[in-house]
């Protein structure tokens, strides 16, 4: 039966039991209620509306247990597409990583050889064919200034070679290169380590926070702070710019999340007029 | 004089050579050893008398970073030699943690043909070879230093030098500071060394203590 027509039959029938009770029963209302007839008629509304809840109670069962498989589903959909986003993220920066390397490598080893060699040719030319050398000499060497840039875009390499101060050391460096606010740097001696794809996250985040912060805050003053608080390492990105509401993400708000929630880190963003922080805090493995 | 003795390590076959043929052909300059990766280059090191090591950093078994650490701790037969490392990455972090590591400088290999043989003549009168991304950097730091008032180093640099030093902060190239004042970019880099000089940080021991103290390198 519908669950409509059961809730309509169960109101009917209490109601019909109510107004028998009241023709039949040997209970009367007086145009001005006495004390005693209240006595009488408020037990009674309080037995119908028991009686009403209690039958409704267990028509309405099965659709609590249908909404509650609902959120359930819900949820593990979300995860599920948290976690095919992480793979799909851990992938692209496997990739990249590749990419980059090859880069580096290959074609960037063998422009090096060239640029080398025309050098050296160029010494033993007569001078007009030594300047068209060099003419060539210098493409090369913006050809090998590509490939750099874009492998470096690719993959951070400090990363990987100097570690994670280094990175974030280089990270604040490109900032004061492209924004006129000033950039403080402070990262505590003697952090534990994470694992490498925890600090590629820790370095992510920064970039996209110290991004945005350049982009969008109109800050005059940016601190990057990395620091341990209790089990875990704390990287915060503090400008002292307009402000924004985090609950209005983009896709870069969005790919910290997505990345936070990669290694299990947790990332927080509170933001007022004059003090945007990006708080990630990643658990130090046991 | 006798041209100074180079063990030069790099990975890749072909660019050993192209940069052993452009060190050769200096007279001042020769290379005695030749190593394939950073175990090697240590092991060279040790067996072979060289002035300076030239050492790539991408290298298997062990980087070039890792190879320079060993090397400069080498103190059995007197002075552990001089060394400079040659890289792909265009990032002054290399260039710090070169330093630290006790190298004299850093040289990017897209600059190789130009830079390489004036950077080994600098590591052997024991100045550093400053990487031009370091520089801005550095000047930075000093520029901030010195307009938050806190006492420098009486330095006069002259009024050109003065628009040089602004010019490199802000991370201009010498080719865009040229075109920018309107001079060559010989005359920038000449400037440049100048600037070097003056503030102290031509000297590679001063410059790392410098860098140190400004907080650039991790003591
Ligand atoms: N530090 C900040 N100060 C002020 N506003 C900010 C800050 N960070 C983010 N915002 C605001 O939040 C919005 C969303 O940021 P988000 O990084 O998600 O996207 P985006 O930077 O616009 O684009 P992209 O996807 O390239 O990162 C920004 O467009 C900006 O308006
Ligand atoms: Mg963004």
């Amino acid at each position: 039966m519908r669950l409509y027509w059961k809730v309509v039959l169960i109101n009917g029938a209490v109601l019909v039991a109510a107004t028998l009770v009241l023709v039949f029963g040997p209970v009367s209302v007086s145009r001005q209620p006495a004390a005693s007839e209240a006595a009488v008629l408020l037990p009674g509304l309080a037995v119908m509306l028991l009686a009403n809840a209690l039958l409704l109670r267990s028509s309405f069962r099965p659709v609590e247990k249908v909404v509650a498989e609902y959120d359930a589903m819900l949820e593990r959909l979300e995860d599920e597409r948290a976690a095919s986003n992480a793979k799909a993220l851990a992938a692209q920066e496997q990739e990249r990583h590749r990419i980059a390397q090859e880069l580096h490598d290959e074609v960037g080893q063998q422009l090096t050889v060239v640029l080398l060699g025309l050098k050296r040719i160029e010494q033993q030319l007569p001078p007009d064919l030594g300047e068209e050398l060099a003419t060539l000499r210098e493409s090369v060497r913006e050809g090998l200034d590509d490939v750099r840039r874009v492998a470096r875009q690719l993959r951070p390499g400090v990363l990987e070679d100097l570690g994670l101060a280094s990175a974030l050391a280089s990270l604040a460096s490109d900032f004061a290169a492209q924004s006129p606010a000033a950039v403080q740097r402070q990262v505590a001696p003697g952090l534990p380590p994470l694992s490498p794809e925890s600090e590629l996250v820790v370095y992510r985040v920064a970039q996209e926070a110290l991004t945005n912060a350049a982009r969008h805050s109109g800050a005059t003053s940016v601190v990057l702070c990395l620091s341990r608080v209790g089990g875990s390492v704390v990287l915060e990105v503090t400008d002292d710019g307009r402000g924004f509401d985090p609950t209005i993400a983009g896709a870069g708000l969005r790919g910290m999340q997505e990345r936070a929630r990669l290694v299990g880190a947790d990332l927080t963003i509170s933001s007022t007029r004059g003090a945007t922080v990006v708080r990630l805090a990643v658990p130090v493995a046991a | 004089m006798t041209a100074a003795r180079i063990l030069l390590a790099d990975d890749h076959a072909l660019v050993r050579r192209g940069v052993r043929l452009i060190l050769d052909q200096e007279p001042d300059l020769t290379v005695v050893a030749e190593a394939g990766d950073g175990a090697e280059a240590v092991r060279l090191a040790r067996e072979v008398e060289v002035d300076l090591v030239v050492l790539d950093i991408a290298m298997p078994r062990m980087t070039g970073l890792q190879a320079a650490r060993e090397i400069g701790r080498r103190t059995s037969r007197g002075s552990a030699p001089r060394m400079l490392m040659l890289s792909m990455h265009d990032n002054e972090q290399y260039f710090f943690e070169s330093l630290r590591i006790g190298a004299s400088g850093y040289v990017l290999k897209s600059v190789a043909d130009e830079d390489l043989v004036g950077a080994c003549r600098a590591a052997l009168r024991g100045e550093a070879f400053v990487y031009p991304g370091a520089m801005s950097a550095l000047v930075r730091d000093y520029l901030d230093r010195k307009r938050r008032g806190e006492r420098m180093p009486e330095t006069v640099l002259t009024e050109r030098e003065d628009e040089v030093i602004k010019l490199i902060a802000e991370g201009l190239s010498s080719k865009e500071i040229a075109q920018a004042l309107t001079i060559s970019a010989r005359t920038v880099d000449r400037h440049r060394e100048n600037i070097l000089a003056k503030l102290g940080m031509r000297d590679r021991t001063q410059l790392t203590r410098y860098a140190i103290r400004a907080g650039l390198i991790e003591p």
